[in-house]
């Protein structure tokens, strides 16, 4: 697996993240917490606008197919439909995603290791967030799905990630990761064993499924242009 | 319309900000939450429009007020 490849992956993710984060603006349970998923949402976009600036310098992608579709965890596939989910989203995922974002700003790409740096500097408050809400809701089933998919969006171990260690451009490979978000993030891994036969390398999960077709609108605009006056769109 | 408080035991924290080091420290707003951590985190997301080279907060209960508005100095 190519940089290109994990870099894109990363901003889809930050990209879904920081619309589901969005959509809870007005739903959140208090008017401090709405702000904040709104805050924390215009972050992780326009963290995802960086990283997908970064990647023409970082060469091509692995496979055409790479290109068109998102290399997202499932947990983003769909909107969430408690705040449960958003809190083990913020606590979990969002670390998991800044442990990369960290292993890249210390890595030897120098284009990485300028931008990605301020990044850091915002997930500090997502991490706030999520580790004070994860006090105050129950979200057990949620934390242990995201727990998981970081794991798998992490990688096998001795493969891609590990190899990009090798190469210096990553700072951390699959075990430091693991390691560092037991350290950072709520809650603790699954038990159970991730299953790697069914991993896909290029969307970094092993469910099969997608985005959904409203997420897919959302991203692509057109769910904006339906509120258009007519003749506009 | 009154607004539902979430969280069992909450403090309030009033957030103090500047644009420059050699303006004085002013109160920006308030913020409300059951520990330090969300504290930051809400005094940040909603008071980080301006370019404050510097912000804190201060948990309202840790001020000492010596007098107020209409009370003569004791």
């Amino acid at each position: 697996m190519s940089l290109y490849s994990l870099v894109k992956s990363l901003a889809d993710n930050k990209q879904l993240l920081g619309m589901r984060y969005a959509e809870w603006c007005t739903a959140a349970p208090s008017l401090e917490a709405d702000i904040a998923a709104a805050a924390m949402g215009l972050d992780d976009i326009g963290h995802s606008r960086v990283l997908y600036g970064s990647l023409r310098e970082l060469g091509a992608p692995d496979t055409a197919a790479d290109e068109g579709d998102y290399a997202s965890v499932p947990y983003l596939d769909a909107p969430w439909t408690d705040w449960s989910q958003f809190v083990a989203a913020n606590a979990v995922l969002d670390s998991a995603f800044s442990l990369m974002i960290e292993a890249l700003a210390n890595g030897n790409v120098e284009v990485l290791r300028s931008r990605l740096k301020k990044m850091l500097q915002e997930e500090r408050y997502h991490a706030m967030h999520g580790h004070s809400w994860m006090r105050e809701v129950h979200a057990g089933d949620a934390v242990a799905r995201a727990w998981r998919e970081a794991l798998e969006w992490f990688g096998p171990e001795d493969q891609e990630v590990d190899e990009l260690l090798r190469q210096g451009k990553l700072a951390y490979g699959v075990r430091d990761l693991q390691r560092l978000l037991t350290e950072r993030a709520e809650g603790r891994p699954p038990d159970a064993a991730i299953d790697w036969s069914k991993w896909d390398p290029v969307r970094r999960r092993t469910a099969p499924g997608a985005i959904d077709q409203a997420t897919r609108d959302m991203l692509q605009g057109l769910a904006e242009k339906r509120y258009m006056p007519a003749g506009s769109g | 319309m009154g607004y539902v408080r979430v969280h069992a035991s909450v403090r309030e924290y009033d957030v103090f900000a500047r644009k420059a080091r050699v303006e004085p420290l002013r109160q920006v707003g308030s913020v409300v939450a059951p520990d330090d951590d969300l504290a930051m985190a809400y005094a940040r997301a909603t008071y980080d429009e301006e370019r404050w080279v510097e912000m804190m907060i201060v948990p309202r209960d840790a001020v000492i007020r010596l007098w107020g508005p209409g009370e003569s100095e004791r």
